[in-house]
């Protein structure tokens, strides 16, 4: 469903020196695959996955989305994909403070373009029953826990109904009690409801919930 | 519609949190906006109230005066000054065809005893004809009469205030004597408000108004100081002019007597008002300038405090133009908060000198400090807006 084809990331520190975060790679996800990329600190997943999230766009090579050239989309296009095709987690839960749970969950379906086939109001609730945050629907993320949060940031991830849920260190800021439910969630969702994951950490213990690990090191996948 | 209440809600939200900045940046627009709206309507009132003033006379009065006016500098200066008409001008401006009715008028200021207290007044005498010519209404009672300028008698009507001030009510008045510098007359009735006075016009409000040969009293040598008088309505004004002046040329040099006619004032008085309006938005509209220049600058400074929540939309899918709008919408909520408030204060402000000053708010004011706010709102919150739009996700996202 998503495909790098020999794709570099480089920044051009000066005339002379250029740093490459992410040297030639290529990488494929598979339809309902749970993949985890795992790598120490400065390895270059996290550039891995902002490229894969299409937050990036690499310096060369090829990213394919659905038999569509990244490289051929505008702007807004490249939105559209973000809006509808994934859903991100981050480490930092990343909700909008001054908006409540059930905004924040909705906040995708604001910038939507095309027209949904559900009230998303309707599907947040019936997500936040369901994933057991009732109750917290008009808190602020402030108010709640650092488990809550990720979460609501995984409901936010699960409104448009995407085909993939990219999650960068969804554990990192959580103890590993509530770091195990975070990960019992997301295989929840790939089992049931064949929603395609793609985790990066750092964790061993973490990665091992992925059915394929891409190891990525020195700014290349091995 | 959701998507735009979304937005509208969520910069009132941020406005919440930070209630203090909020007020201090719109506080350049808000002075903007009182300073506009307060200045043009203190310009529009005083208008208003100078047309008010002479669309009273009609468009078909005309008034002589002794003196080159306009060189000598007003009614009241002019009226001091050199050789003052006496009843053979009246008679003569009397036989000119094209003038329907003349009055003749002078006055006399005095002390006027009342059944409740006595007051420094100022009389005007004139015919019966000057009531129409002026557009007085009477309220209470009856105008005087060409009886009553026949037989001399000491009738007056009075004004709304002065009536009010020496007999407690204008009901009270009516029929009662009222002794001025020691003649003793009869009001008959009273007039119906004309408004002004206050800051240099007549208020006739305070004034009493009597027969002319009854005037003659405290004036033996018969003199006034001006006519008023009504036109015919088919015949060019100017034409009437020309016959008025050659009836005066008779007897006087044409630097002696001054014939004027209201509207022409009026468009002289128009023209002022509008150069004067002008300068007034001008120096207001600095104001506003600077209220959009601080609106500029904390935009942003948001800007730059939202750069991870900008990361964070555009990751879960807004689009550039999103963002853009997001961010004008929170400059035109700021600045229109700041022309509201300005807006309401500069109404309270108008309330409060309406009782000394004809201010006088119009509905184009409040249309053009909203509009102008709005205006400023986008111009100087597309640039910030568009720094926000054209932030790279990934940097935004990763900033802390």
């Amino acid at each position: 469903m998503i495909k790098l084809d020999k794709v570099v990331k480089s920044y051009k520190i000066d005339e002379e020196t250029t740093f490459y975060a992410l040297k030639e790679s290529s990488v494929e996800i598979k339809d309902k695959e749970f993949v985890s990329i795992i790598g120490p600190s400065g390895s270059g997943k996290s550039t891995l996955m902002h490229l894969i999230g299409l937050l990036d766009k690499p310096t060369s090579g090829e990213i394919i989305v659905q038999d569509k050239k990244i490289s051929k989309l505008n702007d807004d296009q490249i939105s559209s994909l973000r809006n509808e095709f994934i859903g991100f987690v981050f480490q930092q839960f990343n909700l909008i403070p001054k908006l409540t749970v059930l905004e924040n969950i909705l906040l995708p379906a604001f910038y939507a373009r095309k027209k949904l086939e559900y009230d998303p109001r309707e599907k947040a609730l019936g997500l936040i029953k369901r994933f057991g945050i009732q109750g917290k629907e008009n808190s602020y993320p402030n108010k709640i826990s650092g488990g809550q949060q990720q979460r609501v940031a995984i409901l936010r991830a699960l409104i448009m109904e995407p085909k993939m849920i990219l999650a960068d260190e969804p554990t990192g800021n959580l103890d590993s009690k509530t770091g195990t439910e975070i990960m019992e969630m997301l295989k929840t969702l790939n089992e049931d409801e064949k929603i395609t994951i793609a985790i990066v950490t750092h964790e061993v213990d973490i990665a091992k919930y992925g059915k394929r690990i891409i190891h990525v090191k020195d700014g290349r996948v091995v | 519609m959701t998507y735009f209440f979304f937005i509208i809600k969520s910069a009132l939200e941020d406005f919440r949190r930070s209630k203090m900045q909020t007020f201090l940046t719109s506080l350049g627009i808000l002075i903007g906006v009182f300073a506009v709206v307060t200045l043009t309507a203190m310009g529009l009132g005083l208008k208003k109230y100078i047309s008010d003033q002479f669309d009273a006379l009609g468009t078909n009065t005309l008034f002589v005066a002794p003196g080159k006016l306009l060189e000598s500098g007003g009614f009241g200066a002019s009226s001091l000054l050199g050789n003052r008409f006496d009843l053979k001008d009246f008679n003569r401006l009397k036989r000119v065809r094209s003038i329907t009715a003349i009055t003749p008028l002078s006055s006399k200021s005095g002390t006027a005893k009342g059944s409740k207290k006595s007051e420094f007044v100022t009389m005007f005498f004139s015919s019966e004809a000057f009531f129409n010519i002026s557009g007085f209404d009477i309220d209470k009672g009856r105008l005087f009469e060409k009886r009553d300028v026949g037989k001399r008698a000491k009738v007056v009507v009075a004004g709304p205030k002065i009536a009010e001030k020496l007999f407690g009510s204008i009901g009270e008045a009516i029929d009662k004597k009222v002794t001025i510098d020691g003649v003793t007359f009869t009001i008959v009735g009273v007039i119906k408000s004309k408004g002004g006075g206050g800051f240099g016009g007549p208020d006739y409000d305070s004034y009493f108004f009597g027969p002319y040969t009854t005037g003659f009293i405290f004036d033996p040598d018969k003199k006034f100081i001006r006519f008023a008088m009504k036109t015919d309505e088919n015949l060019p004004i100017a034409t009437v002019k020309e016959e008025v002046k050659s009836e005066m040329l008779k007897r006087y040099k044409e630097d002696q007597f001054s014939i004027i006619e209201p509207t022409e004032i009026l468009s002289v008085v128009n023209g002022i008002f509008g150069i004067l309006n002008l300068v007034l938005v001008a120096i207001a509209s600095i104001s506003l300038l600077v209220g959009g220049i601080g609106i500029m600058n904390i935009m942003y400074v948001t800007v730059s405090d939202k750069t991870k929540e900008v990361g964070i939309r555009r990751a879960i899918g807004a689009r550039k133009n999103d963002i853009l709008f997001q961010f004008i919408v929170e400059a035109v909520a700021l600045s229109i908060l700041g022309g509201a408030l300005g807006l309401g204060l500069a109404y309270i402000g108008i309330l409060i000198v309406q009782p000394y000053f004809p201010a006088y708010m119009d509905v184009t004011s409040v249309a053009l400090a909203l509009g102008v706010s709005t205006l400023i709102g986008v111009v100087f919150g597309v640039l910030p807006a568009r720094k926000a739009a054209n932030l790279e996700p990934v940097e935004a996202i990763r900033y802390e």
